[in-house]
This record gives C-alpha cells, structure tokens and sequence, in this order.
C-alpha cells in the first residue's frame, strides 16, 4: 500500500529531514508515525501525498509511483488519499454539514449522493446534533471529527493523519484514535502522526520512530519509548 | 452538470467579494473596447471614402469662359493623351448649376441668390494614379484654357493624416487602457483569491484539479472581460448608427460601413476579451495555485 526505498529529503540550504527512509506499510495497517517535533514527520507524510519531494528514492502510494508523479496526477493520488492535517482546515462560514458536502462537491458527486453521503459520514464520526454549527461552535475534538469526516469523502484506500490529536486533551484524543481505528477496521489503511506517547503506550500497534530524519525503529505492537 | 454548477455559483460569489473592483475592471474593459471598436470603425470609414475618392475625381480643371469650344477639346485631347490619365470629363455650365443646385438644396435662399452664369464649365480628370495629381497642376498651369486647378488630394492626403494620426493615439489609449484592465483582472482575482486561501487548500487536499480549482476564476475574468466589450460594442454600434443618421454624415462625410465588417469586428471582440479574460485569469491565480 506504502513503499518508501532509500528516501531523503533534504531542503535547500542543506537541512535534511528525512534520511535514507525505507520502509513498506501493507493494506490494512494500523501505523503509529511517531517522533520529537522537528523529526519529520509531517514531511513523511507530505511525501506520501506529494505536498514536497523527495531528494532521492522511490515513494509508492496506493500502486502510484510518487517520486515520479507528473503533477497533473497529483489530484488523482490525492483523491485515493484521505489527508487530516494538525489544524482541521475547516471553512469558517460553513456548517459541519457544509463542510463535508463540500468536499463531495468538488469531487463531482450528484445532490443526491452528497445528501445520503454527508449523512453517512456524520453518523461515521457522530456529530449527528452539530450537523449545522458552525465551527466557532464547535470544541477542538470535534472540529478534528469534521475533518476526518471530510477526508472520508473519497472513500480513501489511505488515511494519513498528521498529529490530529495534537491539540486536544488526553480524554478527546483516545475519543479521535477510536474513531480511526474503527474506520481501520472497515479497511482503510491508517497512517497516523503523533507525539502523544499516552495514546501509542495505550494502544499497541505498529510503531514508526523518527528521530532527526532517521528511521530508528519498526516494531509490531510498539511503546512510545 | 453538478461541476458546472458548482463552477457558475462560485464565479458569482466571487465576484460578489470584491464589487467595486469588478466594477472597475468592467469599466476599463468597456472604454478600451470602446476606443478599439470606434477607431477601427472610423478607418474603415475612411478607407471607404479614400476608395470612393481613388475611384473619382482627382483633378478638376477650370475653363475659361472665353476660350471656344474648339480650345476645350483641344485640352481635353491632350489631356486624355497623359499616360497618368484613365478619364476626362467634360462637365458643362448648365450641369455644373444642377449640381450646384442639388448640393444646396436645403439652402433655396443661397440657390436663388446664385447667378449660375458665373459658375465655369470643366474638364474632370480621373487618374491611374491619384498621386499623380501635381503632374496635371504643373502641365495646365500658363494654359490660356484655364481659369482654374483644383486637386482633391491634397485634402484627402491631410485628411488620411489626420485619421491616421488619430488612430494611432487612440490605438496606444486602447492598449494603455487594456493593461490597466489587465492588472484589475489580476488584482481582483489574487484578492479573491487571497480570501478564498483556505477553501483552496482544502480542495487541493481533497483531490480537485488545477483546473477546476481555476475554473470559477477563469469563469470571473471571462464574465468581466465579456460584460465590458459587450456593452462597448453596443455603444459603438449606436454610435455608428447616429452618425449615418446625423447631418454631418450627410454633407461631409458618408458613413458607409458594411454591416459584414461590423459583425466581424464585433465577433473579433468578443472572441479577444475571451482569450484576454482567460489569460488575465491564468496570470492571476497562478501564485495561489503554487503556494
């Protein structure tokens, strides 16, 4: 599903942040990405949906090759991608609702479908009683439950979270992870960014540590160390 | 269709952002597009009325009332004898007050008043060339037969160097104003753009195309540039029309303009404004796009 071969990147100026990363994630993953601030882990996952390019190495994404992607292919990757971000990302004036018929809009389905989709994937993050509040109206875990909701849009293959938790208190964080490990167990791969050593000791699944751009561990049921 | 949809709502609500720029933009657009379609109207005007004069008489030659008939087909002979001569006419003084008469038909006082007497008879010379004129002036001027020379060319020529002096000022107008146009459009995009920022990301996140994430931009600059010409050409087209109708088309000039070459240049507007919208479009959001 994931295939990174002997990935760097480094920035202009000379700061690598990732070096040599090889590493192979298989459909139905449940992957803790974890590491420092400022271990790369954001620009892992900007990798994996082409939002920065690697300085050398071979990136495959959902059978795409990444490294190599013309960047009118980008929206296609991307669309076989769910992406949820730190900061939710969601439009102010819009309702939750709003929010995620938005995206299904863009990608182009009828006002029936958006109607019955939207719908679903509300009750999905069960946000059912604030379908029309406005974000302001909204607390932290459930503004990050609205951008989850709304990367689900495409029925991605992929979920790559980067850090969703990282503003919310530990009671609302074990709320989030749930939640995505209930849209794991339905199949979609989950490929989540964190710090937070409570939420990975709690849950034991595959660990990726970081550590100054380094891959220094892989483990099956690892800890935050 | 929900794509096209979702295109035309957003070019409105963006526009509804910034109407005072929109506004501004479609003005620029309207009075550039103005200029373009009244100055290339104007030369074809003049161009018109240049063929009728090439086709017409170039040089008229005055007779003297004394000289006999024989003298007057003596000079219409040699004059017919000029390699730059196509055509000599006799003119009479009896048609010459007919055509006196018809000029100032709408002056009965100044016709009774005339004593048509007084008006020559004349030979009027077509040429192959009408440049050729000063040869005719030169080769009459000491003949006995002659009262009088008079050439047209010499006012058309200041005349097509006026139109083309004023053609060129307006051209450079019209450009000058086409480029504030096209900085409005760029402006009042990168605006909408700049407020819509977060909107963008989240579609790119998503999985839209450039291009469709361009689309209702695109779309606004199209409608701008369009909305301006289009009112500009139906201004020109009124303006046209008020002047076949208006008295100074009557005595000096003749509007005659071919309803094919307005169409055309009407068509040839509105297709520029689409390709200008679209361009001005392209220029303006590209930054968005790349961030």
């Amino acid at each position: 599903m994931i295939k990174l071969d002997n990935v760097s990147l480094v920035f202009q100026g000379g700061s690598v942040a990732l070096s040599n990363i090889s590493t192979e994630i298989t459909e139905g993953d449940f992957v803790y990405l974890i590491g420092h601030s400022g271990s790369g882990k954001s620009s892992f996952l900007k990798l994996l949906y082409r939002d920065t390019y690697q300085t050398k190495g071979i990136i495959e994404v959902v059978d795409m090759e990444v490294s190599s992607l013309p960047k009118w292919k980008i929206p296609i990757l991307r669309r076989k991608l769910g992406i949820v971000t730190q900061e939710p990302q969601l439009l102010e004036d819009r309702t939750t609702y709003e929010n995620i018929s938005f995206a299904l809009e863009v990608l182009g389905y009828d006002a029936q479908e958006i109607d019955s989709k939207t719908s679903t994937l509300i009750d999905l993050v069960e946000l059912q009683e604030n379908a029309y509040k406005f974000p302001y109206q909204l607390s932290g875990g459930e503004q990050t439950r609205v951008a989850i909701a709304r990367a689900l849009a495409s029925n991605p293959l992929v979920l790559l979270c980067d850090e969703p938790t990282g503003n919310l208190d530990p009671d609302l964080s074990i709320q989030i992870v749930s939640l995505l490990e209930k849209i794991n167990r339905a199949g979609t791969t989950v490929l989540m960014a964190t710090h937070d050593s409570s939420i990975v000791n709690r849950r034991k699944k595959r660990v990726l540590e970081l550590s100054d751009g380094k891959l220094i561990r892989d483990e099956n049921e690892g800890t935050y160390i | 269709m929900n794509k096209l949809s979702y295109v035309i709502k957003n070019t409105f609500i963006n526009m509804r952002r910034n109407p005072l720029l929109v506004v501004a933009t479609v003005l620029a657009v309207l009075v550039s597009s103005f200029l373009v379609f009244t100055t290339l109207s104007g030369r074809a005007v003049v161009e018109n009325n240049t063929s009728r004069w090439q086709n017409g008489v170039h040089v008229v030659v005055f007779l003297d009332d004394r000289v006999t008939t024989t003298a007057h087909k003596q000079l219409q002979d040699s004059l017919e004898s000029y390699p730059e001569v196509r055509m000599v006419d006799y003119f009479s003084k009896a048609e010459a007050a007919d055509e006196f008469k018809e000029l100032f038909k709408d002056q009965p006082e100044l016709v009774q008043e005339v004593d048509f007497e007084i008006l020559p008879s004349s030979l009027r010379v077509n040429l192959n060339d009408p440049s050729d004129y000063t040869l005719i002036i030169e080769r009459m001027e000491g003949n006995p037969a002659v009262k009088e020379i008079r050439a047209s060319g010499e006012a058309i020529e200041r005349l097509l160097s006026l139109t083309n002096t004023l053609v060129l000022a307006a051209t450079v107008f019209a450009i000058l104003i086409a480029f504030a146009a096209f900085i409005l459009i760029i402006n009042t995009l990168r605006l909408t753009a700049f407020a819509k920022r977060k909107e963008i990301k989240v579609m790119k996140l998503i999985g839209a195309s450039s291009t469709y994430i361009r689309l209702p931009f695109i779309f606004e600059a199209i409608f701008e540039s369009l909305l301006g010409t289009s009112i500009a050409v139906g201004l020109g087209w009124g303006v046209i029309q008020y002047s076949k109708d208006s008295v100074v088309a009557e005595s000096i000039f003749d509007i005659t303009i071919s309803d094919t070459y307005l169409i055309n240049l009407t068509l040839g507007l509105i297709l520029t404004s689409i390709i200008f919208g679209f361009f001005a479009s392209y220029v303006g959001i590209r930054k968005a796009l790349n961030d």
